[in-house]
């Protein structure tokens, strides 16, 4: 069955980035976009996606907040992951996306290099974070 | 003949929308990707291009510098900036360095194909901010935005604002020289007259400089550690 993705990000440019990425891998279906975390909210709802990738700064509601509602609504039994692609390469934020409820954390500046990888990692319900000049650890 | 468009962002995400966006256009093509301004520089010695889209927040050389340096080097290239703010100040800085397009990265997706379009037939592209500022300024209404207006940062020069933002990155002297091809005694040179010429005493008043004066740009985090009270709709 194909692996649902939900794109997050308030830049048109960088969804479109991500999209050509995502959609060159067989099994995977990016099923829609939102433009700030208000809007993934209702896209979580309305289409029921595997994966969401988020970003962390975005207006009305940034990914952060958006990613602890999406826990408090996906209840226990849902299969929904969040993988955020964020230009904060830090790990004081990694540390707060995962306390979130995040599966992954990736850095915008290296998403082309650990994008597939974040997203297969956390479709199967595995950790995946990545700092820009950190060591990966996927497990 | 295909239109040639040279991309400068350091992030390949953002590239691959980018070309996704304009290789949609028939009669265009991007020749080639740059992922700093130093980068972008070399390139378009080699490549020509008619267009050059530069991102404002890059490492190394910023877009605004990598616009100056291009345009030096060969007036005839196009240039247009991409950024995440329409401050006065950038417009003005960008404006002053001779980019003759100005592109919100948040709308690039809607009007990054109309200001290559607008270049390619010899015309600017400016947001709705910018023509009214242009607008002001040319009806000196106080608003002045002005080629004749001296810049933001009259003392530095070319190979200065370099190191700065070098400095501002976290280099040392010996990798600054390094990337610049310069001996570590002539970057020590350069960055005591820096600290000299604007009054600065440590290397944090110099990196508080660089992002006040767009030298480089950060993005500011959202507030995290205490989540604000919510309930779930």
């Amino acid at each position: 069955m194909a692996v649902r993705i939900l794109l997050v990000d308030d830049h048109p440019v960088v969804r479109q980035g991500l999209r050509t990425l995502l959609e060159g891998r067989s099994g995977w279906e990016v099923v829609g976009e939102a433009a700030d975390g208000v809007d993934a909210l209702e896209k979580v709802d309305s289409l029921q996606p595997d994966v969401v990738v988020l970003d962390v700064t975005m207006p009305r509601m940034n990914g952060l907040e958006a990613c602890r509602l999406i826990q408090r609504k996906r209840g226990d039994s849902s299969t929904l992951e969040v993988l955020f692609v964020t230009q904060h390469d830090s790990p004081q934020m990694m540390r707060e996306a995962i306390e979130a409820g995040a599966r992954g954390y990736v850095v915008k500046s290296n998403a082309a290099r650990d994008l597939l990888e974040a997203v297969e990692a956390v479709s199967q319900h595995r950790v995946f974070t990545a700092l820009a000049r950190g060591p990966l650890a996927s497990c | 003949m295909k239109l040639r468009i040279l991309l400068a962002d350091d992030h390949e995400i953002v590239r691959r929308g980018l070309c996704s966006l304009l290789q949609r256009h028939e009669g265009w093509e991007v020749c080639g990707e740059a992922s700093d301004g130093r980068e972008a520089i070399e390139m378009a010695k080699q490549l020509k291009p008619d267009v050059v889209i530069v991102d404002i927040g890059m490492p190394y050389l910023n877009g605004l510098d990598t616009t100056r340096q291009l345009l030096q080097n060969d007036p005839n290239f196009k240039v247009i900036v991409l950024t995440i703010t329409d401050s006065d100040q950038v417009i003005r800085e960008a404006l002053d360095a001779g980019a003759r397009g100005f592109v919100l990265k948040s709308d690039a997706a809607r009007d990054l194909v109309s200001a290559v379009a607008a270049l390619q037939s010899k015309r600017m592209f400016f947001t709705p901010r910018v023509n009214d500022l242009v607008l002001a300024g040319f009806l000196d209404k106080g608003h002045a935005v002005s080629r004749n207006e001296p810049p933001n940062l009259p003392t530095l020069t070319a190979r200065e604002r370099e190191v700065t933002q070098l400095l501002a990155e976290g280099k040392s002297s010996k990798e600054v020289a390094t990337l610049l091809n310069l001996s570590t005694k002539t970057v020590e040179t350069h960055r005591s007259n820096i600290m000299r010429k604007l009054s600065l005493h440590s290397i944090r008043d110099l990196v508080v400089y660089a992002i006040k004066n767009n030298i480089i740009q950060i993005q500011m985090p959202p507030q995290i550690g205490t989540p604000p009270e919510t309930t779930v709709a």
